[in-house]
Order: structure tokens, then C-alpha cells, then sequence
């Protein structure tokens, strides 16, 4: 009986379960920690005195392609919650695949285009565009990763237990919440730096 | 145990088929294709709102239906609105310090070379 409680969260007067609010809660956090990234991405934007420049740089069809990768990860994710909560136990698997190969694609991305601005003289230390650069689309990188590793967690435990199906739906759909926040937080980071001009 | 999923959602599963969802995401990949159209288009004085707009409808889109807060309690909402609404005063605020600054921080090159010794 405790253990189904503890399953099923502490029901509230809300009638809100209370993991998926501190998860809210969480997201909301984490608005004012992006936010702050982006500003400071904003007030240096075109302050940079020694290139190379954003405009030298940047690889926007690239980027597009993983901007592409991770919208339609949003999609095999909110499919994995679909398949979880109407009891579709190999769905929500697939499409939790899915989305952890999407991600780990996107990271592979991010990688490839870290090593090249490297190879062209882009550093930390480069200049201002560097440094917000390197810390807003690093930190985002670090959330993805830490997504990617969260579904490994979620697949695996549905793989050993056979029980993170309709019982647990609650589980996928707050990591799903997590991983729709990082992909709108890379709609604002993918319109900001590589689509808008300096 | 089988009602626990819809349970601890305190709210019914959202009224969305998988068709509905991969048309959503196809609408997706479409308004980043017509954004990449229009960085390149050169469209003068509505590039920046048109692109600002598009990325704010793909936000909207993803959090409401994806992240089912259109469904929800509102309280989710709200919660969430609070966040973005102080990341958007923070913005706000941080940006017009600076670009009120009239001071130079920036390092140039050449203040550098002229504060190191003669050769």
C-alpha cells in the first residue's frame, strides 16, 4: 500500500500531482537561468574587437539540420508519453529510442561544430562572442545531455521491470516536460544567434 | 493501478491522436524551413519582428501542445508564465543597463600593446 502510494505521488488538494508541479516549478528555474545566458549572449552581441565574428563563422544550414534533429526528437518524445499513457508499452519504448538517438544526433552536432570553430581560432577566451557563445550553447548542450541520459534511465527501467507502462506514465511525461524545455529553449538560442544578423 | 497514470495527471489524457502530433511536428519543420528562407531573404526592416514572431509561435506550439499546457491545470501555466515573464525582465533590465553604459569596457588591442614596455 505505501509502496503504491509512493508509485503514484501524494495526491494534493489541487488534484495536481506533485512530481510533475516540482517539475514545472524546476522549468520555471531554469526560464530564469537561460534567460540570464541570453542576456549576456545580447549585451555583447557585435561588442567582439578581434574576430573571428559570428558572421565568418556560423554554419546556419548546419545548424538548421540539428535544430531540425531536435524539433523532431519533441515529436518521438511527445509520442513516447502518447504510447505510455494509453498503455502502448513497445510505442513509448521505439519512441524513447528514438528521441535518446535524436538527441545523442544533435550532441554530435554541437561537437562537430565546437571542434571546428576550435580549428578556425574560436575560443573561450577569443573574444566576447566566444565566450557567451561557448557558455549559453554549452550549458544547453550539458541540458540535453543530461535529457539524453534521463531516458536511458526511463528505457532501461522499462526494459528490467516491464512496469514503466501505463502504471507509470507520469515518469515519461515528466521527462518529456524536461525535454520540450530544451528544445524551446534552442528555438530562442537557434533564432537569437544564428538567425538574426549582427 | 491501472488509473494511476490518469490519476496523478489530476486531468484526463490530452485529446491528441499520433496524426495530430506528427502534423503539429511537420508544421514545425515548415515555419524552421520559411525561418532559414527568411535569414537569407534579405527583407530588410521585417526580417528581425518576422523571425522573432516565428520563433515565438514554434515556442507557443511546443508548450502547448507538446508539453500539454494547454491541457493542463492552471496552475502549470501560470507557474511557467512566471518563469519566462522574470527571464524576460531580467532581459529587459540587463540590456538596458548596458547599452545605457556610455563606458568603454572593452579591451582594445592596442591599449594593451601601448601599456607594455618599449622595446
Amino acid at each position: 500500500m505505501a509502496a503504491a502510494a509512493h508509485e503514484s505521488g501524494h495526491h494534493t488538494s489541487l488534484g495536481v500531482d506533485n512530481r510533475k508541479l516540482l517539475m514545472w516549478i524546476f522549468l520555471a528555474s531554469e526560464c530564469l537561468f537561460f534567460g540570464t545566458l541570453i542576456s549576456t549572449y545580447l549585451v555583447f552581441k557585435g561588442q567582439s574587437l578581434v574576430g573571428p565574428f559570428p558572421g565568418e563563422i556560423l554554419d546556419i544550414p548546419l545548424t538548421s539540420a540539428s535544430t531540425f534533429v531536435l524539433l523532431m526528437s519533441s515529436l518521438t518524445m511527445v509520442l513516447a508519453v502518447y504510447g505510455a499513457q494509453h498503455g502502448r508499452l513497445g510505442l513509448m519504448r521505439g519512441m524513447l529510442l528514438a528521441t535518446i538517438l535524436l538527441g545523442l544526433t544533435f550532441l554530435g552536432f554541437q561537437v562537430y561544430e565546437f571542434r571546428h570553430f576550435g580549428h578556425l581560432g574560436l575560443n573561450l577566451g577569443t573574444n566576447q562572442f566566444g565566450a557567451t557563445f561557448y557558455l549559453m550553447t554549452g550549458f544547453h548542450g550539458t541540458h540535453v545531455g543530461v535529457g539524453v541520459l534521463y531516458l536511458i534511465s526511463l528505457l532501461i527501467g522499462s526494459m528490467r521491470r516491464s512496469g514503466l507502462g501505463k502504471e507509470r506514465a507520469l515518469w515519461v511525461d515528466t521527462a518529456g516536460l524536461y525535454w520540450h524545455f530544451v528544445d524551446v529553449v534552442w528555438i530562442v538560442i537557434f533564432t537569437i544567434v544564428y538567425l538574426i544578423p549582427e | 493501478m491501472d488509473h494511476e497514470a490518469s490519476a496523478g495527471h489530476g486531468h484526463e489524457h490530452p485529446p491528441t491522436t499520433i496524426r495530430q502530433y506528427i502534423i503539429i511536428g511537420v508544421i514545425l519543420a515548415i515555419i524552421t524551413a520559411v525561418e532559414l528562407w527568411v535569414s537569407y531573404a534579405g527583407l530588410g526592416a521585417i526580417e528581425i519582428p518576422l523571425l522573432l514572431i516565428m520563433s515565438a509561435v514554434k515556442f507557443g506550439i511546443v508548450a502547448a501542445l507538446f508539453m500539454h499546457l494547454k491541457f493542463e491545470h492552471k496552475i502549470m501555466t501560470r507557474m511557467f508564465l512566471i518563469g519566462i515573464v522574470l527571464a524576460t525582465a531580467l532581459l529587459l533590465a540587463v540590456i538596458a543597463l548596458f547599452w545605457n553604459d556610455a563606458t568603454d569596457n572593452r579591451v582594445l588591442p592596442d591599449r594593451s600593446e601601448s601599456s607594455a614596455p618599449a622595446h
